[in-house]
């Protein structure tokens, strides 16, 4: 029964740290641009499948091509920003998340049945020589592959907090995200800082489709269950946080698979979600966000 | 003024589309490049010597096919099995009608329902007002599912495949006919493969069960149980789990705790992935490993390792060499480029049912045609001879393979065999 | 006051259409279109109520649509007459908003959104555990099914959920909610108890929802419990209310319309660029129509002018100019 309960332990932080990277991006969205994406999933499914072509077609291990993957969604983001999210931006906070959750949808049907036109509705999954391998500690297995995702998530958390807080750049992005009106005034280039913030959005969902790609798989219809994961994910960790984000994520995780064992797979999800909630109700501004004023 | 006259014109669009769709004529046809399915009628002289009654240019048949969404995998396999299968037959010259004194070709329109169950409703309700003479169905028991019940209300013929659900004929519905695999035969059809091709002291009398938590898998697990102990088997694990989790960590680790050697599982896609992913990752696999449904995707090779030697319970193979088979296989290999998908197939022997059906009849009513249907005596198809039941399910084949080095071998009937089982799978 | 005879002219004159329709047509498509249409903009409406006046965005609306579809259902089915299971539908679920409100309306902002999802998506899953099997009508039921009883019962609900929240949008417990909407410590401050007001909106959107769902559990033919507890009716709801323009009585309706009726009547030749083509159409009304189809509607007979839209918040009716029409 330890066994069960180490081993289900250990797979839920892994879990956790994909829920985390999912987050990130959202977060850093949401954050500075102050739009709801749900189309931040179909990124992720955009960005599984392009390490699995790049895996299928030209034999490029999921991970080194993660540099890849992240530049060509950033790209791809940037398209995104300057045909749609741009004009969303124009408007102020209320109608602004109320559009771009409007036009998220929208994209999220376009890129869905796109994706299935091209890439057919099957699932795909990337396995690589070392997908079966893990690092045994006696019994317990640390799957390889799960162990790349935690570690790409706390080192993608990083360099985003290292960027917000060490870098000028950075320093435009929080006074963006934190009164946008004020910070175009001190002469930062809003209209830039979006553009940034929202490419790199795209391309953190893209780096975790490509480890849900190798650790899981992808299908065109993927992208809202990881989305709502991550949606939770942020809450729980608390407005404003990032380094607090794969915390959180792995909070979510380990719920999620404890609950597996104490009260068998079909309560899973619920209790995770229960228990989301009591946090909150303990601790409305989440782990690490600011108490509401 | 641009952006007032664009939202004129988008409202307008929308309201002139509007209208158009009541009681519009749906002579729509099946995706653009391929080549119109129908031909002209072929006249025929009438043995009465009266004159023909007017004739429809052709014989409308609606599917509504999950075609996006989270069963457009298996929707993709019904719809090439449906336009094979209309194809062949208007090449053939199409179905004759008595009443008309003529034959006339299929014509087969798809709509797609997103795999979502009201909008297959409201897509039936569609075809069903312009005037269709029956249904094809979508893949997958909730599409399905809602689909019989419009079809019994507007009393017209609905065949389909992809759902093993027993309890969907168990409602008395008239309409509805599905020939295919339903749990009770898969239950049996499982021990009897065991038993009949491993020798009695190797057999994996260890059973372990991995129950989905939807309708289907409460009617399968207790089934395989009891089939189980029927058989002499033991089951040592019998663990409910919810579909689209991502993590199987606890039940795969008590399955091995119980040291399972059989295990039996009928995974939601892409959950059949993730617990053979994760049991690769955990070190442990069972012996015999059957897993129903999602190892049917033809992508069930990525896995590569990981999902070797697991055994399918799939409706067709084209192993079983029932007529119209290669032409089947040919064409799926030159357009697909591999061996037909185990529910084309099944897809495919719905319109030929169908066709025949129509031919008894000697007319489009729809009464007429569900009564022609009922009565198919060992009519032979695709997948063998098919004779319905009266809750609508047919005795068909229920053959099991096995993907074994990237291919699917037929295991089982074991005189259609195209490989051995290979026990043990690990 | 001819606005307001205009209102209750083009009102009377859709309620016409929309009976006329129920009475006089036996095409199967357009009755089942004309119900989905009406029970979505039902279902947008009541959660206008605590989404558009009262300024709380609630993701966890199904958890009440669901409640109200599952208690008639499992009831009527059970041999209850109708009329007793959507009553007891009603109040159960007004019940369950009230006691679920008290924590649940602590929460604001985002937490509140998405604390309701949270909510919304683990009674989804409960009930998708419990009542795992289809839920059909009998062989009887379809074969004598008339499509009036359930037509004009969500018609029924509709034309309530319209007027509660006509009523509410002027009386002064609605604009109590909408000055909690605006600003909820300035309410507070001037004697408005916000948490009540909230409260009151939540119990009543609920109800409304619930009589929606005791709709769809009315006109379905056969359906799998846990559905109608999908997040996606609320997304959908809250869709046509944002798409049709939010905190409005007409808002919903437009959208609602423009939602179904639109997907429907794509050409299908298309096949699963009818998606495609529908998400398109999605985004260019949202960039094109930033106040939604309503005030795209107005601004093209003159009522408001593009001024208008940038500055507002679009969650009233506040700041334009002249009164809105509905």
């Amino acid at each position: 029964m330890s066994r069960l309960i180490l081993q289900s332990g250990v797979s839920g932080v892994l879990v956790g740290g994909m829920y985390g990277l999912v987050a990130l991006g959202l977060a850093l969205a949401f954050g500075v641009l102050k739009v709801l994406n749900v189309a931040h999933g179909e990124l992720l499914m955009l960005g599984g499948y392009a390490a699995f072509f790049a895996f299928t077609l030209w034999g490029l291990d999921p991970i080194v091509s993660i540099p890849l993957v992240f530049l060509g969604l950033c790209l791809f983001g940037v398209i995104l920003y300057f045909t749609l999210f741009r004009h969303v931006t124009k408007l102020a906070i209320g109608p602004r998340i109320k559009n771009s959750l409007l036009l998220s949808f929208g994209l999220v049907l376009v890129l869905q049945a796109l994706a299935v036109r091209f890439f057919t509705g099957d699932e795909r999954t990337i396995s690589t020589s070392y997908s079966s391998e893990a690092i045994t500690i006696g019994w317990l297995r640390v799957p390889v592959v799960r162990l790349a995702g935690l570690v790409v998530a706390v080192v993608a958390a990083f360099l985003l907090e290292w960027v917000l807080t060490r870098t000028r750049f950075g320093l435009a992005l929080r006074a963006t995200s934190e009164d946008w009106t004020r910070a175009a005034l001190t002469g930062v280039n809003v209209g830039w800082v979006y553009l940034t913030a929202f490419a790199i959005s795209a391309g953190l969902a893209a780096v975790a489709g490509s480890l849900i790609g190798l650790g899981y798989s992808v299908s065109p219809s993927i992208g809202l269950g990881w989305t709502l994961k991550a949606l939770i994910v942020v809450v729980l960790a608390g407005l404003g946080s990032m380094r607090g984000i794969i915390l959180a994520g792995v909070f979510l995780g380990l719920t999620e698979s404890l609950a597996a064992v104490w009260l068998g797979g079909e309560y899973r999800e619920i209790a995770a979600l229960v228990l989301f909630l009591l946090v909150l109700s303990v601790r409305p501004q989440g782990f690490f966000g600011r108490a509401h004023a | 003024m641009r952006k007032t006259a664009l939202s004129v014109l988008a409202v307008l669009s929308m309201i002139v589309a509007a209208c158009g769709t009541e009681g519009a004529d749906t002579t729509t046809t099946t995706t653009a490049p391929v080549e119109a399915t129908t031909t002209a009628p072929v006249a025929e002289t009438t043995t009465t010597g009266e004159e023909p009654m007017d004739a429809p240019e052709s014989i409308t048949i609606g599917a509504v096919v999950p075609l996006t969404g989270a069963f457009a995998g298996g929707g993709a396999q019904i719809e090439r099995g449906y336009r094979y299968a209309v194809e062949a037959i208007n090449e053939a010259g199409g179905v004759s009608v008595e009443e008309f004194g003529v034959s006339l070709p299929l014509e087969l329109v798809v709509r797609d329902d997103a795999s979502d169950p009201n909008q297959t409703a409201s897509n039936m309700e569609e075809l069903g007002g312009a005037g269709v003479v029956a249904y094809l169905g979508g893949f997958a028991t909730p599409v399905v599912a809602a689909g019989t019940a419009i079809a019994e209300r507007s009393e017209i013929p609905y065949l389909a495949v992809a759902t093993s659900t027993q309890a969907l004929h168990e409602q008395g519905f008239r309409y509805f006919f599905s020939p295919f695999p339903k749990s009770p035969d898969m239950a049996v059809t499982t021990f009897e493969m065991l038993n009949g091709l491993i020798p009695e002291g190797d057999r994996p009398l260890r059973v372990g069960i991995f129950q989905e938590s939807t309708d289907w898998g409460e009617e399968l697990g207790p089934l395989w149980a009891e089939n189980a102990a029927g058989n002499g088997y033991e089951v040592v694990l019998h663990e409910t789990y919810a579909p689209g989790a991502t993590d199987f960590t606890d039940i795969i680790l008590k399955a091995q705790a119980a040291d399972v050697q059989a295990l039996l599982s009928l995974p939601t896609p892409p959950d059949g992935f993730a617990i053979y992913q994760q049991m690769g990752e955990l070190g442990w696999k069972p012996p015999f490993n059957l897993v129903v449904r999602a190892a049917d995707v033809p992508t069930w090779n990525d896995l590569g390792e990981a999902g070797e030697g697991v055994v399918m319970s799939t409706p067709w193979h084209p192993g079983l060499g029932f007529p119209g088979t290669e032409e089947v296989n040919a064409r799926h290999l030159d357009e697909e480029g591999r061996p037909a998908d185990p529910v084309v197939g099944s897809a495919y022997a719905l319109v030929e049912i169908l066709a025949d059906a129509i031919e008894r009849a000697g007319t489009l009513d729809h009464e007429a045609v569900r009564d022609a249907i009922a009565a198919t005596d060992g009519l032979s198809t695709i997948i063998g001879p098919i004779t319905f039941r009266e809750n609508g399910t047919a005795p068909v084949p229920n053959p099991l393979m096995q993907r074994v080095a990237g291919a699917i071998e037929l295991i089982w009937p074991a005189d259609a065999a195209t490989s051995d089982l290979v026990f043990p799978a690990n | 006051m001819p606005r307001k005879w205009l209102a209750v002219v083009s009102g009377s004159a859709v309620l016409a259409l929309a009976v006329g329709i129920g009475l006089g047509s036996d095409n199967q498509h357009l009755l089942t279109i004309a119900i989905q249409t009406m029970l979505l903009a039902a279902l947008a409406s009541s959660w206008n109520i605590l989404g558009g006046f009262a300024g709380q965005i609630s993701l966890g609306h199904a958890v009440f649509f669901g409640l109200g579809a599952q208690i008639t259902r499992e009831l009527w089915l059970g041999g209850l007459p109708l009329a007793v299971s959507v009553a007891t539908a009603l109040l159960v679920t007004a019940v369950f908003a009230a006691v679920v409100g008290v924590p649940m309306l602590r929460f604001r902002d985002i937490y509140f959104t998405i604390g309701t999802l949270a909510l919304g998506v683990a009674i989804f899953l409960t009930v998708g555990n419990v009542r795992p099997r289809l839920s059909s009508l009998t062989v009887e039921a379809l074969r004598e099914y008339n499509f009036s009883g359930p037509y004009f019962m969500t018609l029924g609900t509709l034309v309530v959920t319209v007027a509660v929240a006509t009523w509410l949008k002027n009386s002064k417990v609605g604009l109590g909610m909408m000055a909690v909407r605006d600003d909820e410590e300035a309410a507070g401050s001037t004697g408005i108890n916000p948490l009540s007001h909230k409260m009151v909106a939540f119990v009543v959107s609920a109800a409304l929802a619930s009589m929606a769902g005791a709709s769809y559990a009315y006109f379905t033919a056969s359906y799998y419990p846990s559905f109608p507890f999908s997040v996606v009716w609320t997304f959908e709801a809250i869709l046509v209310a944002f798409v049709g323009g939010m905190g409005t009585i007409t808002g919903p309706l437009i959208g609602s319309v423009f939602f179904v009726v639109g997907r429907d009547a794509l050409p299908s030749s298309i096949e699963e660029f009818q998606v495609v083509v529908f998400g398109l159409l999605f985004i260019v009304v949202v960039l094109l129509l930033p106040g939604g189809l309503l005030e795209g509607a107005q601004r093209l007979i003159g009522r408001r002018s593009k001024q208008d839209t940038q500055s507002t918040s679009n969650e009233g009716t506040t700041k334009s100019k002249g009164k809105e029409l509905v």
